[in-house]
């Protein structure tokens, strides 16, 4: 029955505290608010002394808490559910914990609660964050178990005089010994090839990148958002950026305002290989999740990764979403003809648009339609009126109302990427050219230390594809027409404001900089499973390791780090640190056994060279000397003859003892 | 011995000369026990005093005369026996009719140096009124304090083994000696010696002063400045720590017995003729500094000399 004492207290508190931030951002407010209020009693009754709540006050707080948590999620059965069930069972643990092992208790489940956030997330400042974690928690238990010690022996712990910077580097110490045993299980732990145990669906907070239907500000809205879609290394050639039209999600069908996918679209496998021409690009894509099940490459997919299939517009779709970080290698070759030949419902839905919408477009294209010649002069009709008119490629573009193509192309004249491209679509097919949208995205950023693009969800665009006689399906880029710069420079060097307040040209390159820092770490950390570990043991001569073996590895690495580990851990601790005089003696001493004599460490230096000088009667004078030079460093005053004892012993060879 | 250690202390020059001569001049009168000599004036030099554990007839008496003869002072010899009352050792006031007066007559604990013989004889009276002299330097007769003079230098000797009708001392005044050891029998060398070469109470007759008490109160002051290191200090915490595990002795040594060792440490190596104490003179004096005060566990077959010299050998050197 021993209080921890306050300091410890406020130790354990801010390991939960920091357990539980990553998971209290993403809480709904309620479930927050009251995984908060415990804690914060907790602070205030250490810091002023508060009484103890009574009883009915803890049920009744308990029971609330269960209620919110339950009003919160509508089940206690998911993942997110069940985290913020323990957070706030640990934080309402600390209203009614007094005992060292109640403290003890919050402490360990706090490193089970740090765990968890790895359910979330994996990104590279993660570990980081939990090893600061538990470096809190491991000074907490340091301090808990000092004190329950003492409980034993008389009462109350003196007071630790430790700085707050030296008991932190203790936990570090400690922590820092773990790591060898850490990586150990990294390594060697058996990875499967499949999980253990189904990962839901739901990992993600909300989907995040390109969704499966396109209206105005969708992609915009994308556009603000500066996290990594995916990563691409290209294998030999590495095209400019501009060539890079990432496919994503096709639309064919137009309501008016919204582009929807078509059913044939994305369900009819692509009928047979176009021809190819020309030389492929191959490449890896290291994908970030997004809960969706495009998987983005270069037009056209040669290959395709295993687990997606290739749809006959040319989109990669999954069988599940993508819920981790996947990695997959395609080939693309950018010279082909993708279907000559237009079956009829194809045609048909590339050409539909709502009857007797923007009737002035509708009349300016009918006029174009009779001026030019072929479809593919209407093209280059349409994409000349971008570009002359002053059209503008604008973050701010005002909300449209019912024609809003209309509006777009006579009055406000002011869009992004998907006005642009659903305006040319609807052109194109009110001049009976087959058009379908295209979205994905464009370009990305060079890394040149790391070799690959980085390709972020800001770099979503909407382009249009056109089917021409003869040239089948036709990329065309109408905002290439308006921004060349977009194409050229980036989505984001296209814009001549900042997007929000701190977005500066240099802190975007130096963020792209540093991603690849979460490149590596995705390539080595994340990525390393059973493939990368059988890999791992090949040159061992174990290209079949079973997961025993593994094990049995894992447990012999782990003893040999302990071999290499406990001595040094048990010379840190000890207080034998070596002085010169203590090492040079050192020296001597073994240099006497070799010749024959070995010395007690009970013997005083003078003590020793009598019976040594008996022993080697040949080398007395110096044995004698050293002595005495060793005596005179240790325990005589003023400066210590130093140089002369090294040198003396330097110059000590007696002979060996002849065996 | 070695001679590169030795470095003589200028300032002490003359009388430490002659401390070496006096020290030899008992080394000619007792044969053959060099390391009891040095034991002996290491406690005179670190104002100690000594208890002699032995059977009759080695030589104790001749060694507290000889070093009472060199050192030039008056010296007492006291038999204690059970009849022994404390007004026999320390004095007593005699009323002077002439004077109308009393008159102190002061007892024989009132000589720089004493042998008490067979201390554990008398009765625990007068034993404590002579250890009370020793620790304090000062004897209080009738509310009369009386200052003892100074060097005082106190030899007891008791026998080991005719312990009929003995009060042996108890831990705590055996605690107010600060060496003990035996003499033991000397060589063959040494008997032979003895045996063929004069009386022993003859060169006693003839052996001249070397030390005035002044002298060895200068000398006593000189040992203080003798350098200990911090090495040193660690050895002899780590030596008196070991005492106190109980897989040792029954009780450890104290406090007072850790100053009394560095003391005669000291002393040891200004015997040594060094200014610096090293963990051999530590080790020369621990045996007969914690022989008399401590017990081995029960358990132990092993007699207390037997116990330490074995824990002198577990005490790695610092």
């Amino acid at each position: 029955m021993v209080d921890p004492g306050r300091i410890t207290m406020l130790w354990v508190i801010a390991t939960l505290a920091l357990a539980m931030s990553p998971q209290l951002v993403r809480m709904p407010l309620a479930v927050t608010v009251m995984a908060l209020l415990p804690l914060l009693w907790r602070v205030g009754a250490e810091l002023r002394g508060w009484k103890s709540l009574p009883a009915l006050v803890r049920h009744v707080m308990t029971a609330l808490a269960l209620v919110v948590l339950f009003y919160s999620y509508g089940d206690l059965a998911g993942r997110r559910s069940a985290v913020s069930l323990l957070a706030l069972m640990l934080a309402l643990k600390l209203i009614e914990g007094y005992r060292i092992r109640d403290a003890r208790l919050v402490v360990s489940f706090s490193l089970f609660l740090c765990a968890t956030q790895f359910l979330f997330g994996q990104g590279v400042l993660m570990p980081a964050y939990g090893a600061a974690t538990i470096i809190v928690a491991l000074v907490a238990l340091t301090r808990l178990q000092r004190n329950e010690a003492w409980s034993h022996a008389a009462g109350n712990a003196p007071a630790v005089q430790a700085s707050l910077f030296s008991e932190l580097g203790f936990g570090f110490k400690l922590l820092v010994v773990a790591v060898p045993v850490g990586l150990a299980f990294f390594l060697l732990f058996p990875r499967l090839s499949s999980p253990l145990w189904g990962i839901p669906d739901s990992t993600l907070d909300s989907k995040s990148g390109l969704s499966d239907s396109m209206s105005p500000g969708s992609i915009q809205q994308l556009f603000m958002d500066d996290s990594p879609a995916f990563r691409a290394t290209f294998e030999e050639a590495v095209p400019p950026a501009g060539e890079l039209y990432w496919r994503g999600p096709v639309f064919w069908r137009f309501d008016g305002k919204t582009w929807k996918g078509s059913f044939y679209g994305s369900n009819v496998p692509a009928s047979g290989q176009p021809s190819l021409q020309g030389s492929p690009w191959s490449y890896t894509v290291q994908m970030e999740p997004n809960e969706r099940k495009w998987l983005f490459a270069l037009d056209y997919p040669v290959t395709t990764p295993p687990d997606a299939r290739l749809s006959l517009d040319f989109q990669l779709i999954r069988r599940e979403p993508v819920i981790q970080l996947l990695q997959y290698s395609v080939v693309s070759n950018p010279d082909f003809v993708d279907s000559p030949e237009l079956p009829a419902t194809l045609r048909a839905q590339a050409l539909e648009i709502p009857e007797s919408s923007n009737p002035r477009t509708r009349r300016l294209v009918e006029e174009w339609r009779r001026e030019t010649g072929d479809d593919e002069a209407f093209v280059r009709r349409v994409l000349n009126h971008f570009n002359q008119q002053p059209f503008h490629y604008s973050l701010d573009s005002p909300l449209l109302g019912r024609d809003a193509v209309d509006e777009f192309l006579f009055e406000t004249r002011t869009g992004f990427c998907e006005h642009y491209a659903s305006a040319f679509a609807v052109m194109m097919r009110m001049a009976g050219i087959p058009a379908r949208i295209v979205t994905g995205y464009m370009g990305g950023w060079y890394n040149e230390m790391g070799d690959y693009y980085l390709v972020r969800q800001s770099d979503a665009h909407a382009w249009a594809e056109v089917w021409l006689p003869g040239q089948g399906w036709t990329r065309v880029d109408p905002t290439a027409a308006v921004s060349p710069l977009r194409i050229r420079q980036g989505s984001l060097g296209a814009l001549s404001a900042p997007r929000h307040l701190i977005d500066y040209p240099w802190l975007r390159q130096a963020r792209n900089s540093v991603d690849i820092v979460q490149q590596r770490w995705n390539d080595w950390v994340i990525e390393y499973g059973a493939r990368q570990q059988a890999r791992l043991f090949a040159p061992l001569g174990l290209d079949q390791a079973t997961p025993a073996m593994l094990v049995s590895v894992l447990f012999l690495a782990i003893a040999a780090f302990g071999a290499i580990l406990f001595p040094i851990v048990l010379r840190i601790r000890g207080p034998s640190r070596l002085d010169p005089v203590q090492k040079a003696w050192r020296r001597f001493l073994r240099r006497l056994e070799r010749a024959g004599f070995a010395s007690l460490p009970s013997s005083g230096a003078i003590e020793l060279a009598g019976a040594a000088a008996a022993v080697l009667p040949g080398s007395a004078p110096a044995i004698h000397r050293i002595a005495g030079l060793y005596t005179r460093c240790r325990y005589a005053p003023g400066p210590a003859p130093l140089p002369e004892l090294q040198e003396a012993i330097s110059a000590f060879h007696p002979p060996r003892k002849s065996s | 011995m070695n001679s590169t250690v030795i470095s003589t202390k200028n300032s002490t020059g003359d009388r430490h000369t002659r401390l070496l001569e006096a020290q030899q001049a008992v080394n000619q009168i007792l044969l053959g026990k060099d390391l009891q000599v040095r034991l002996a004036f290491c406690c005179l030099l670190a104002r100690g005093h000594l208890l002699i554990e032995d059977v009759p007839g080695v030589g104790k008496t001749t060694l507290a005369h000889a070093v009472a003869r060199v050192i030039g002072s008056d010296y007492q010899r006291i038999q204690f026996t059970s009849d022994l009352l404390p007004a026999d050792i320390l004095g007593v006031s005699i009323y002077k009719r002439e004077k109308d007066a009393f008159e102190f007559h002061p007892g024989p604990i009132f000589s720089r140096v004493i042998l008490v013989d067979e201390v554990n004889r008398a009765t625990p009276k007068t034993q404590s009124a002579l250890l009370e002299g020793m620790a304090e330097g000062q004897v209080t007769i009738e509310n009369q304090t009386h200052i003892l003079p100074s060097p005082f230098f106190v030899m007891a000797t008791q026998n080991p083994l005719d312990l009929v009708g003995t009060f042996p001392l108890p831990d705590s005044q055996l605690d107010r000696f600060l060496l003990s050891f035996s003499l033991g029998y000397p060589g063959p060398a040494a008997e032979r010696e003895l045996l063929t070469t004069e009386d022993r109470s003859h060169m006693l007759s003839r052996t001249t002063t070397l030390l005035s008490p002044e002298d060895v109160e200068a000398l006593q002051k000189d040992c203080e400045s003798i350098h200990v290191s911090d090495n040193l200090l660690d050895y002899i915490q780590a030596l008196l720590l070991e005492t106190r595990d109980e897989r040792w002795f029954e009780t450890g040594l104290s406090p007072r017995a850790g100053l009394a060792l560095l003391r005669a440490s000291r002393a040891h190596a200004f015997l040594e003729e060094r200014d610096f104490v090293t963990p051999e003179d530590v080790k020369t004096i621990f045996p007969g500094l914690a022989r008399h005060r401590l017990n081995p566990s029960s358990g132990f077959s092993h007699s207390p000399e037997e116990q330490i010299r074995e824990l002198l050998d577990q005490v790695p050197i610092p």
